[in-house]
């Protein structure tokens, strides 16, 4: 346990002595306070009379109320955020693995009584920490600035990370896998946001599978939407979690069993994949 | 008590992955190192060396064969609880300072943070960092990340060492305080396992020694064994023609003249007994006889170049 804590507080350590973990911060505050001066609301006994986003009166219509505009935006920017937050965490941590294996540091921490797995898991746990933590930030620092502007709670919107972070889980297990095959950062970041951006257009299989011409390319592309993860409907799970009740029909709708299950099993499988490659790798 | 270092019959073969072709980087070694022993691993590049280091330490997988420490097999994490490793050209992370770099590899062999409170500043004082304690290892020279990579192969008290090039890019006066180093880690039980292409370093530190060629045991045994002469000899001796110089080599012996001595070999000492009465008996007066004794360096060229003929870098398998 102890070499394991060691490992995952190493990935936190590295992250901020490399300026990754800064760097990844810094875009977050950014981030936050241009929103925090972006988005201006007229708020007169408890109901909205204005509205302005960066300097631009946005028309409200008649029956918008405090709530619903911010119910609006909390779900509408969870989808943003949907990226942002994935994109951040690939970038900060594609290169745990890769950096692991180089000559000449693998050798020292493979001599230590620690095994090969657990060592490749801790890395992969020091990962999700990290991102789950600048999660937090920039979800909790968003949620704060809407309250603050607001006065309303809305604490789904804080739920949304949790999604975000599950995506992320999925996508940092290919990453390793990659990492372990290719010893290569950049090669791990294209194939996982190809992957990323791959899994997103097979959210329209039952389209792309009608037009082609063979059976069996038609069932390759069906088989490739239940192998890999769900990235367009892990989005529309994020908005649709955030607007709860209010969420449009088309959002809601989803087989949220099939989504998440065969994207837990794509990471499950990509990590146990990964692990077996890398113990049985010489060095 | 179980032997600290053991290997038998240790094959790895590396095999090209889109031509077929494979190589034999170690075929059928056979090692042993005990307690308070330091055993030098000498070998030209390719003759597997780092391969039976790594091997043993699990980070590459044996072909056949078996490699052990203390007794548990390398493939097991446990087996490394108490070995320490200085690889070659190894690379500590940058960012971290001398200090932080002993409570990683030292938590990661188990120890707790009271221990390595205790442990670090001793060790550093030991490989003369105390100074730079809190300094990143980027900084470092060569011979200063050379001297507390020992430091971390140390850190958690280890009762065998597995060393690569321990002393290389470190300075005369760090040499020596290496070689004393090791020397007192040997004296108190320690097993020592050098690989280093620095014969003078190897012949003063190590018990004894293994010469590797192609994967294969070329020779083992002390420095003493390795490098006695055996049946070599300096002959110094007035009257001796011709005519006597082919009565010796009738017998068998071997004998050359050269810049005013004669090289003489013969089977063993009642041959070189047999040879002397003969030089005395044709009028010869012997002045000197000597024992020939082969440095190591004349040891390991002449093993290299007797297997030349098989290649440098492994035999194909």
């Amino acid at each position: 346990m102890r070499a394991f804590t060691a490992s995952v507080q190493e990935v936190f350590r590295e992250a901020a002595a490399r300026w990754t973990l800064i760097a990844y911060f810094a875009l977050s505050s950014l981030f936050i306070l241009i929103f925090a001066c972006a988005v201006n609301l007229d708020i007169v006994n408890g109901a909205l009379a204005g509205a302005k986003l960066f300097g631009h009166s946005v028309d409200l219509g008649h029956r918008l109320t405090v709530d619903h505009l911010v119910l609006g935006f909390e779900s509408g920017f969870s989808g943003f955020l949907y990226f942002l937050g994935t994109f951040l965490a690939l970038f900060a941590t594609a290169h745990l693995v890769p950096r692991l294996q180089e000559k000449g540091t693998i050798d020292l921490y493979l001599s230590r009584p620690v095994g090969r797995v657990p060592l490749l898991l801790s890395r992969y746990a020091g990962g999700l920490l990290l991102a789950a933590a600048n999660l937090v930030y920039l979800i909790g620092a968003m949620w704060l600035i809407v309250v603050w502007k607001t006065r309303v709670l809305h604490p789904r919107f804080l739920l949304s990370g949790l999604v975000i972070l599950f995506t992320f889980a999925a996508l940092l297990a290919f990453a390793f896998l990659v990492g372990v095959v290719t010893s290569s950062t950049g090669v791990s970041l294209m194939a996982t946001y190809a992957l990323f951006f791959f899994g997103a257009a097979l959210a329209t299989h039952d389209r792309i599978a009608a037009a082609v011409s063979t059976e069996l390319s038609a069932r390759i592309i069906q088989g490739l939407y239940w192998a890999l993860p769900k990235t367009a409907e892990l989005l529309q799970a994020t908005v649709a979690l955030v607007a709860g009740e209010e969420a449009p029909e088309r959002l809601a709708r989803f087989d949220a069993l099939g989504v998440y299950g065969s994207t837990a099993a794509f990471a499950i499988a990509a990590l146990a994949l990964a692990s077996w490659l890398f113990s049985r790798k010489d060095f | 008590m179980a032997i600290p270092i053991e290997a038998q019959g240790l094959r790895k073969v590396y095999r090209s992955r889109w031509r077929g072709r494979s190589v034999a980087a170690l075929d059928g070694l056979d090692l042993r190192v005990e307690p308070g022993e330091v055993f030098g691993l000498l070998g030209p590049n390719g003759a597997g060396k780092t391969t039976t280091v790594k091997i043993l330490l699990g980070l590459t997988h044996p072909s056949a064969g078996e490699a052990r420490l203390f007794g548990r097999p390398s493939s097991d994490p446990e087996s490394r609880r108490r070995v320490g490793y200085l690889p070659e050209g190894h690379r500590f992370p940058g960012y971290l300072t001398a200090r932080q770099t002993l409570s990683i590899f030292g938590r990661m062999s188990g120890m707790d943070r009271a221990a390595l409170d205790r442990r670090a500043p001793a060790l550093l004082e030991r490989v003369r960092l105390s100074d730079w304690a809190d300094v990143r290892v980027k900084k470092f020279s060569k011979g200063m990340t050379q001297r507390l990579g020992l430091a971390a192969a140390l850190v958690h008290d280890p009762d065998v060492l597995l060393l690569d090039e321990p002393t290389d890019g470190v300075d005369p006066v760090g040499r020596r305080e290496i070689r004393d180093l090791l020397q007192e880690e040997a004296a108190r039980g320690k097993a020592i396992l050098l690989n280093s292409h620095l014969l003078s370093e190897i012949e003063r530190m190590c018990s004894r020694v293994a010469v590797l060629r192609a994967g294969r045991l070329a020779a083992e045994g002390s420095i003493e064994e390795l490098t006695a002469g055996g049946s070599r000899y300096r002959l110094v001796a007035s009257g001796v023609d011709e005519r006597l110089l082919a009565a010796f080599r009738e017998t068998g012996a071997t004998i050359e003249r050269v810049n005013g001595h004669f090289d003489l070999t013969a089977r063993d000492v009642d041959h070189v007994n047999a040879l002397v009465d003969r030089l005395r008996a044709g009028g010869g007066k012997l002045q000197e006889l000597s024992p020939v004794r082969s440095s190591l360096e004349d040891v390991f060229v002449g093993l290299v170049r007797a297997g030349s003929g098989r290649g440098e870098g492994g035999v194909p398998a």
